[in-house]
């Protein structure tokens, strides 16, 4: 964060549409200038809720949203000055490309010239400098998408709001454009609040990622604290693959504790924000396991295994066994490393790093 | 999303419990919603709303009379209705002509003529002669004037007027009457016309219903299964009369369907003998081939856009499944057609059956319906009340099918064209 | 539609007869009005094809049927009245029409708008009132408005004439321009805000040249229902205020003379300038239309 202290700022920002259930509960979040922050979570988490609020057209029922130090719940939107790329794009339909472009500027009675010159820098940087006078509806999804991203920046706001702009692209371009935003972000160096439900877009894109579930940010981190190191189960659920197992925490020391699993014996774990007698959820990341029909050395973490299914997959081979009675358990074994001995039926072992290998709370 | 404890209600920012300021902003904005709506909703009901309820005063309203023959009403009460009345009455009405001016009689003798046909001129004659008499007794000398007043019948119809309102013009339009003291008798024979009416109202209606169905729905099958340039064309044929001046339409029968038409022209020319040429206009038949060509688009464009939604494959899938093309039609494609069915038949139904111009212009003494009737009570008879008492009976009727319709279609899936 | 090869007789006869019923019906459509616009060019006196129209003889033909509607009368030939009736019946038509037509128009968008909030109380019955004169038999309201109208001394005036008209025309503006507001992007708005545009340069930038299309095929209805309006004018209408249909009709009722189908004709091919205006505007609005869905 910078001297000045945080470019957008919610402070304890409370939202309720009803009077009666909180859609945003208790939002504190910083942002930076120049940073590109995500807010990832489930449908109906209230993430739009949140850019609305700061695009001006909600109002926050509790608590303040401030621009660049100062607040700005009485400030109409439309002298807010942020950028925002809609679900939808909501192009003008009855506007050119060249017109929507320029309505903008037009509202702020910018000179014809100048106005011309930015609109064309804007499309070329979007590499849509031969479609200006088209309409909306003669452009492709993808097209239209990038129009509404040159339209979003063309009035250079110091800030960008972008609500799953990619949701309704293909795979393909949807990672094309990715990359195209976030180079865009990188050489204008705009301060960009990103919204999706899509983890991978995520990761690959963000400085930080928040993520919402149930009104509240569970993690705020960057993409790879987020990864190796989350916080709650709901974020290692939600973040990647995850293999659960189900004990109880047992004494804690210097960080690590060791987790009972009944009948299945115990292991040894990280403890993350669970204390002496907790019932725990154990998470195990599946490249981080290694199975081996030989039993491991004692000093490693290790349980009991038998492979149940093998999946082809190409680069790596899903591997589906029983462990400690959860017969969902994943493992991902490199294409390069698999051995002829890993077949359906065998019976040997898993283990792990005890640092990979985290207790959190408990979910039924 | 967990609810919040009852006892901690939730406070916006200045501490008012956001329940009442979302209700506050809420209520803003209905009210600026409504204020949108406003004027029209006031210029409806003052253009429209409002003279349709002054159809309703007019309807029931009877108090011309009691405010012109206030003291005769007045006496009324106290007569027996056996024998002719006595002094005290005649002196009455005397003092009750007496203060009334001409216009006044004009208009009570019009009304009190419809109870009663007589009353007219002996309201003339006798206000006329009134001035003869300069005291009273007024029983002998106003019998002397007019020998109706020594009828009991006359003074006994009054009684069908004593109070302000009246059902009578109701009764009327179903060829009903009041009696002594308002009971309720038939009309006499001559004067039955209007069940006849309303009979042939709906027999009109029905029939053309039938046939616009008949006819539409072929039409509409056939627009909707054809690809789409060649079903625009042909749809042509039943927007344009849909979009041309009724008169237009009706101008453009006449000249088809007279006696020297280009119909009859056609079949004399095909060896018709000249004294054999149809009539086909002026009569029962050319107010039910009119009303159906011009009332045909209202079936067909409902019924088509039921069609048009309703994709080919479940016909495919009914053939495939082992039925013959005539089952599958019967059975799988008629039923879904039933709402445009419903909507078509409702509609035209409900126009036909307030039709006035079309029966007007070629419907001949045979194929006049309610509508012309009405129109001949308000401006020929001035019978208004009488008017206005069919209207709010036709009123009820269509207001009733344009619930059904609302049930079947909902008002707001109206279109247009 | 063709019919497969393998269909039976009975399929082939069902299926000709058919097409044969909806040949009928589509003629019985649309031939009354094809066969007034030949006669309307008429030279005889009478309201039939003469034989030298039928053999296509210039000599049948002639404009003066035009000529006389028009009143220009020095033929002769002709011995019907001849005046400007019609002229002034089409000015009368046409100040009446559009009044209340931009009368109508302007208060239906207007509520149309506040309708289509989704917080509007009572909508439906409010939809149902401003709906009704759609509903109402002309004749009932035709003799409402003249029981009422009389009091305040509104008959025979362009003014009584025009309020009830309008009043006749706002359903269809209010049921067009309502299904056009349904199919309206409310993000748009929301989108025109954020680029920096106030609520007013929102309304007429975005949100009005959107429904547009709407707002003048609402507006055309409510033309053509005042200008081919009779029945009210009929109770209403004093000499000062004969409309188009009005003299029309009472033509009709003296005597049909092919004057009137001149009229007629140009009636028809209004309609259809007016038909075709409707159909381009549908097209438009189905363009802009293609792009948010
Ligand atoms: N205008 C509104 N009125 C009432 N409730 C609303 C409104 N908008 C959203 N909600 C509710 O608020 C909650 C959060 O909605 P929000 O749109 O913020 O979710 P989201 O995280 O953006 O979901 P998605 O990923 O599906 O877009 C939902 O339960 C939704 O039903
Ligand atoms: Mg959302």
């Amino acid at each position: 964060m910078g001297s000045s202290g945080p470019f957008v700022r919610y402070e304890n920002v409370q939202k309720s549409y009803d009077g009666e259930t909180l859609v945003v509960k208790n939002l504190n979040l910083d942002i930076a200038k120049g940073e590109f922050v995500t807010m990832l979570g489930p449908s109906g988490s209230g993430k739009t809720t949140c850019l609305m609020m700061l695009a001006g057209f909600e109002t926050a029922t509790h608590g303040d949203i401030m621009l660049d130090g100062k607040p700005i719940n009485n400030i109409p939107p439309h002298k807010r000055g942020i950028g925002m790329v809609f679900q939808n794009y909501a192009l003008f339909p009855h506007m050119t490309v060249n017109e929507n472009l320029a309505f903008p500027l037009s509202v702020r009675k910018m000179g014809k010239a100048d106005t011309e010159e930015k609109v064309r820098r804007a499309l070329d940087m979007v590499q849509m400098g031969q479609f200006g006078d088209r309409r909306p509806g003669q452009l492709s999804g993808g097209q239209q998408q990038r129009v509404a991203l040159a339209r979003a920046l063309v009035f250079e706001p110091e800030l960008v709001l972008m609500d799953e702009p990619l949701g309704a692209l293909d795979k393909q371009l949807r990672e094309h454009m990715q990359y195209e935003i976030k180079h865009i972000h990188e050489s204008l160096g705009v301060t960009v609040v990103y919204v999706t439900h899509d983890q991978s877009e995520a990761l690959t894109m963000s400085n930080r990622i928040a993520v919402f579930d149930d009104g509240i940010i569970q993690q705020l981190a960057d993409p790879v604290t987020l990864y190796e190191k989350p916080e709650n189960s709901f974020v290692a659920q939600f973040i990647g693959e995850n293999n659960k197992l189900s004990g109880t925490v047992g004494a804690i020391s210097k960080g690590v504790t060791t987790v009972d699993l009944g009948k299945h014996g115990s292991i040894k774990a990280a403890a993350v924000n669970v204390s002496k007698g907790d019932k725990t959820t154990v998470s195990l990341r599946p490249e981080r396991i290694e199975f081996s029909s030989k039993k491991p050395a004692a000093s490693k973490p290790s349980l009991p295994a038998k492979v149940l299914e093998l999946i082809y997959l190409g680069d790596h081979i899903r591997c589906r066994l029983d462990v400690a009675g959860n017969d969902e358990f994943i493992v991902k074994v490199p294409n390069s490393s698999l051995s002829a001995d890993l077949k359906p039926g065998v019976k040997g072992h898993v283990s792990w790093k005890t640092e990979d290998c985290r207790a959190l709370d408990f979910v039924g | 999303m967990s609810s919040v404890d009852q006892n901690q209600t939730l406070m916006t920012q200045d501490g008012v419990p956001l329940k009442v300021s979302l209700k506050r902003s809420q209520r803003r904005s209905k009210m600026r919603a409504f204020m949108l709506v406003f004027p029209l909703l006031a210029f409806i009901f003052i253009s429209f709303i409002v003279p349709i309820g002054s159809l309703f005063t007019r309807s029931v309203d009877d108090t011309l009379v009691n405010e012109v023959l206030p003291l005769t009403f007045e006496e009324l009460k106290n007569w027996d209705g056996q024998d002719v009345p006595g002094e005290p009455m005649f002196a009455a009405m005397f003092m009750d002509l007496k203060n009334a001016d001409k216009i006044q009689i004009g208009r009570v003798s019009t009304r009190m003529n419809y109870e009663k046909s007589g009353w007219k001129s002996l309201l003339k004659k006798t206000s006329r002669k009134m001035k003869n008499i300069d005291g009273p007794p007024y029983k002998e000398q106003m019998l002397k004037i007019h020998k109706r007043w020594g009828k009991v019948e006359f003074w006994q119809s009054l009684t069908a007027m004593k109070d302000p309102y009246t059902l009578g013009y109701y009764l009327n339009s179903v060829d009903l009457k009041y009696g002594y003291n308002k009971s309720i008798e038939q009309q006499p024979e001559k004067r039955q016309v209007y069940n006849l009416l309303w009979k042939r109202t709906l027999l009109v209606s029905l029939l053309v219903t039938v046939f616009c169905l008949l006819l539409g729905y072929p039409v509409a099958h056939l627009l909707a299964t054809l690809p789409l340039s060649k079903s625009n064309l042909l749809m042509i044929c039943v927007l344009i009369p849909f979009w041309t001046s009724l008169l237009v339409r009706i101008v453009s029968w006449m000249v088809m369907l007279q006696q020297e038409g280009v119909v009859n022209d056609t079949l004399v020319a095909f060896g018709l003998p000249e004294e054999w040429r149809l009539p086909m206009m002026y009569n029962f038949t050319g107010t039910l081939i009119v009303m159906t060509q011009i009332l045909l688009p209202f079936m067909i464009l409902p019924i088509y856009s039921v069609m048009k939604t309703i994709p080919p494959s479940y016909m495919r899938a009914a053939q495939n499944l082992g039925a013959t093309p005539t089952l599958a039609f019967l059975r799988v494609y008629m039923p879904q057609t039933l709402p445009g069915i419903g909507a078509g038949s409702i509609l035209v139904f409900i126009v036909a059956i307030g039709y006035y111009i079309t029966p007007e212009l070629v419907g001949g003494k045979d194929g006049r319906l309610i509508g012309n009737f009405i129109a001949f009570h308000m401006q020929n008879t001035l019978n208004w009340g009488l008017a206005a008492a069919m209207g709010v009976i036709l009123l009820a009727g269509i207001l009733i099918l344009y619930w059904l319709y609302d049930k079947i279609v909902g008002i707001d899936n109206m279109k247009m064209g | 539609m063709a019919l497969p090869i393998y269909a039976t007789t009975g399929q082939k006869v069902w299926h000709y007869t058919y097409l044969t019923i909806c040949a009928f019906v589509l003629f019985f459509l649309i031939a009354p009005l094809i066969v007034v616009i030949p006669l309307s060019f008429t030279s005889g006196v009478f309201l039939s094809f003469t034989p030298e129209m039928l053999s296509l003889d210039p000599e049948g033909f002639s404009l003066k049927w035009y000529k006389n509607m028009l009143g220009m009368c020095n033929d002769p030939s002709i011995k019907t009245m001849c005046s400007d009736k019609w002229k002034t019946g089409a000015i009368n038509s046409a100040i009446i029409a559009v009044a209340a037509t931009a009368l109508s128009t302007g208060l239906g968008t207007v509520a149309a708008i506040g309708l289509s909030n989704p917080l509007m109380p009572f909508r439906k019955i409010i939809m149902a009132t401003l709906i009704s004169p759609l509903i109402v038999p002309l004749i009932i309201t035709a003799s409402g408005m003249f029981l009422f109208y009389a009091k305040v001394n509104l008959i025979g005036t362009y003014t009584g004439l025009i309020l009830a008209h309008a009043a006749l025309g706002t359903p269809f503006v209010v049921i067009t321009v309502t299904a056009t507001l349904s199919g309206f992007d409310r993000n748009l708005v929301k989108a025109s805000q954020n680029l920096g545009a106030n609520v007013f340069t929102t309304f007429f930038k975005v949100q009005m040249p959107l429904i547009l299309p709407g707002v003048i095929s609402g507006g055309l209805f409510a033309f053509i229902t005042s200008f081919d309006e009779v029945v009210v004018v009929l109770f209403m209408g004093g000499p000062e205020t004969v409309t188009l249909p009005r003299q029309m009709w009472s033509g009709i009722r003296q005597e049909i003379s092919p004057t009137i189908l001149a009229a007629a004709t140009c009636l028809v091919l209004i309609s259809i300038l007016l038909l075709t205006t409707l159909e381009l505007l549908r097209r438009r609005n189905e363009r802009l239309r293609g792009i948010t869905h």
